[in-house]
């Protein structure tokens, strides 16, 4: 009787009980008779539970529901529709519905406060409860934004309730991480509160290599209707601490705003291995990877110059002088030509010096870098950009690094920098991430401080071993069982997953797995409004008199109170 | 059920003059019955009136040592001669009364109920009582509280199904009517009650379906 009141008194500060666990396995999840008092409607993939075994907690989703009869008769002979009492009367006993769960994390009943969440080792009883979650229950797990540390970042709520989804900002930052979905299922709004969380608790500082052009300044939201808003971009939120880098300067200015640079690459910038990562693209063939090492041996920074300088016919004297096979080297300087057309490839160092080293300037600096690449959206630009300016700056990193380990000063530590590559299986494809600097950044993980960002909406194209090294996956609906295997790749125990993904709604839900989060949960993402701008430091949207109230507060922080 | 108020008490006949008296003594009265034949598991007891036993299913309380509580699920009138039966006379029963009053005397009714449990002061207990009823102890008809209390869990319907003697499913519909009838016609507890029984049917989907409704009114 006692343990009895016990149970009921915690009833009162869970939620609902919605069932009791019947059957199952370690291995294969657990399945739990639902309550004839609930509805099956209201059990959606995803959903947040908890069941209370007799010394432990199990936090644990929702991830299949089955209609059952143990009796053939019943659905032989089902009761007629206007016979709704006997239907009342079925249901639950010789019709009743199962719902399978699968256990995430198991936490002792009288855990002390230090004692947190675990790995599940073990399995409640027959007939122990399973309760929805309440708000406790999730802060226990993910944490609640606005600890001490201040590294707990809300990026949404559990399905069907209010409570904030936390993640881990520092375990975040420190490994890469992948934001998968469909095209038009709200990647960039994911990838822009991933990145917002990042800038706003200081946890790493950002490169991004912004394709569509929306990450910095204003972006168009897709309503879905004629009467498209803008959302604010990451300028528009942290101001001084976001820079803006442009490839193309004139659509930046278009669109209202000043870049903080312009970006160009000269020539001899460009590697041969910068060449052969565009393979793909400009189809080249792999003796003309060869014939430009052979170029490169003799002019070495100064080989993309000279080849090019070199007009139709001269080419197949250059490559007899050289050595080369003349027709190998007449396509691959044919190809190349293509470069020429880009108008931020320049022939010698800007005025401005290297972009590369102001990047990197800003970097140091803690300034996070948005480099735009405004009507330069053809793959092939892409690709090469983030190429050169990824690997220059992973050296730099490699370099700094190292200096670290041999000092091992505090003050020689890298800043953590993640960087953002958008369609990112055109550089991690498998053939792909051998040559490219992503492949490697991926691999070598955080050991030079640099992580990946990936967003992509076709993870299946991406190779297993840089994907089974990504720490968080946020991920969007996918359809495609390969990219849905993809993405659950390395990670334990996704039977009850695959469900999840596939029942994600098209817009603003998402699964977030992995090192960042103690447990898989799907999630209603966060709204991308006037709330987060505030809650983010930006002050325009506020009231007057509430913004001199927070400008106040600051300058006297900053001043003293005189 | 008949109608006509039967005016005399079965032992009126031996109470000559007195039976005016009695008949007051009567009115103030509340029982319906009193225990001729006792066992475990069932009891017989005569009417007190003619025709005026509980309906079948009708729950009845036996005041006995510890109140027992009981099922009606045979009621039976017969002569009270073993060897006499009753003779068509071809009148209605007014004319009888007018002709032949004598006849009624030589009948009583009785009924038959079935033990599904007790009331001890903690409350009704569904459990067979230790003792059965004693003879002669009187039987009421319970009241909608008595009913309420005693039918708050299903076990009676257990009771009901394991007997072997009587119609158990005509008398699961019977009994089940009159508890809802207790119940305010709730249906809530229709469906709690259907969903046991449910479960003690087993397989049996038609037999279910059947009670479940014809038991709905």
């Amino acid at each position: 009787m006692a343990k009895k009141g016990n149970k009921g008194v915690q009833r009162s500060v869970r939620g609902q009980e919605i069932g009791v666990i019947t059957r199952g396995s370690l291995v294969e999840g657990l399945e739990m008779k639902l309550d004839a008092s609930q509805n099956i409607e209201d059990m959606k993939a995803g959903k947040f539970v908890v069941i209370e075994g007799d010394k432990n907690d199990f936090f644990s989703m929702v991830t299949d529901m089955r209609l059952d009869a143990n009796n053939q008769d019943v659905l032989l002979h089902p009761p007629r529709q206007e016979d709704e009492l006997l239907r009342q009367v079925l249901s639950g006993t010789s019709t009743y519905n199962i719902v399978s769960l699968r256990p995430m994390l198991m936490m002792p009943k009288n855990a002390d406060g230090d004692e947190g969440p675990r790995p599940v080792k073990a399995i409640p009883s027959h007939f122990s409860q399973v309760q929805e979650a309440m708000e406790d229950d999730v802060a226990k797990i993910f944490g609640r934004e606005g600890d001490e540390q201040g590294k707990y970042f809300s990026i949404g709520s559990p399905l069907d309730m209010d409570t904030p989804v936390c993640i881990d900002m520092v375990r975040f930052a420190e490994r890469s991480n992948g934001i998968f979905g469909k095209t038009g299922t709200g990647k960039s709004f994911l990838t822009r509160l991933a990145l917002c969380g990042l800038i706003h608790f200081d946890k790493a500082v950002n490169l991004i290599f912004d394709m569509h052009n929306e990450y910095g300044f204003k972006a168009m939201k897709e309503t879905g209707q004629s009467n498209s808003t803008f959302v604010k971009g990451l300028k528009q939120l942290f101001g001084e601490r976001v820079a803006i880098f442009s490839l193309d300067p004139q659509s930046t200015r278009a669109r209202g705003v000043q870049p903080d640079h312009e970006v160009y690459i000269s020539y001899d910038q460009v590697t041969v291995d910068d060449v052969a990562t565009l393979q793909d693209e400009l189809k080249l063939n792999p003796t003309a990877v060869e014939s430009a090492y052979l170029v490169y041996a003799l002019y070495k920074d100064r080989w993309l110059r000279t080849l090019l300088a070199q007009e139709g016919p001269d080419v197949e004297e250059f490559a007899k002088e050289i050595g080369a096979h003349p027709g190998s080297l007449v396509a691959l300087h044919r190809k190349l030509k293509r470069l020429e057309n880009f108008p931020f490839m320049v022939q010698k160092g800007h005025a401005d010096g290297d972009v590369v080293d102001r990047i990197m300037e800003y970097l140091d600096r803690g300034i996070n870098v948005v480099l735009e690449f405004g009507q330069q959206t053809s793959m092939l630009c892409y690709l090469l950009v983030a190429n050169i300016i990824s690997r220059r700056i992973h050296e730099m990193y490699v370099k700094k690094s190292e200096r670290f380990y041999s000092t091992q000063k505090p003050e020689d530590q890298p800043r953590q920098l993640m960087i953002t590559i958008e369609e990112a299986h055109k550089f991690l494809n498998p053939s792909a991430a051998k040559q490219t600097i992503f492949g490697t950044i991926a691999r070598e993980m955080r050991k030079y401080y640099v992580s990946l960002l990936v967003v992509d909406q076709r993870p299946s194209g991406i190779d297993d071993e840089v994907l089974s090294q990504i720490g968080t996956r946020i991920t969007a609906l996918l359809n495609d069982e390969k990219d849905i295997q993809a993405v659950l790749t390395g990670v334990s125990g996704t039977d009850g997953l695959r469900s999840v993904l596939a029942s994600l709604d098209s817009k603003q839900q998402a699964l977030v797995i992995g090192h960042a989060v103690p447990m898989p949960v799907v999630i209603k993402t966060r709204e991308y409004g006037a709330q987060f701008y505030r809650d983010m430091g930006c002050l325009d949207d506020m009231p007057a008199g509430e913004r001199r109230a927070q400008v106040q507060k600051k300058t006297s922080a900053l001043y003293g109170d005189n | 059920m008949s109608t006509i108020e039967e005016p005399q008490n079965p032992l009126s006949r031996f109470l000559g003059d007195e039976a005016g008296a009695i008949g007051a003594w009567d009115a103030q009265k509340t029982h319906v019955g009193e225990v001729v034949e006792s066992s475990t598991t069932e009891l017989v007891a005569e009417a007190r009136q003619l025709h005026g036993a509980p309906s079948f299913g009708q729950f009845v309380r036996v005041d006995s040592e510890v109140p027992i509580i009981g099922i009606v699920f045979n009621v039976f009138t017969h002569s009270i001669e073993p060897n006499r039966r009753p003779t068509a006379y071809g009148k209605t029963e007014d004319e009888l009364r007018l002709e032949q009053p004598q006849i009624f005397e030589l009948l009583r009714t009785e009924f038959q109920a079935l033990v599904i449990g007790y009331v001890d002061e903690t409350g009704p207990v569904q459990v067979l009582p230790p003792q059965p009823a004693r003879i002669h102890s009187f039987v009421h008809v319970c009241s909608d509280d008595d009913v309420r209390a005693f039918t708050q869990t299903d076990d009676y319907l257990r009771s009901i199904l394991n007997t072997s003697k009587v119609p158990t499913d005509e008398l699961l519909i019977a009994a089940l009517r009159q508890t809802l009838r207790a119940h305010g016609g709730d249906r809530s507890y229709l469906v709690r009650m259907g969903k046991e029984l449910s479960r003690l049917l087993g397989d049996d989907y038609d037999r279910l379906s059947s009670i479940v409704r014809r038991a709905a009114y």
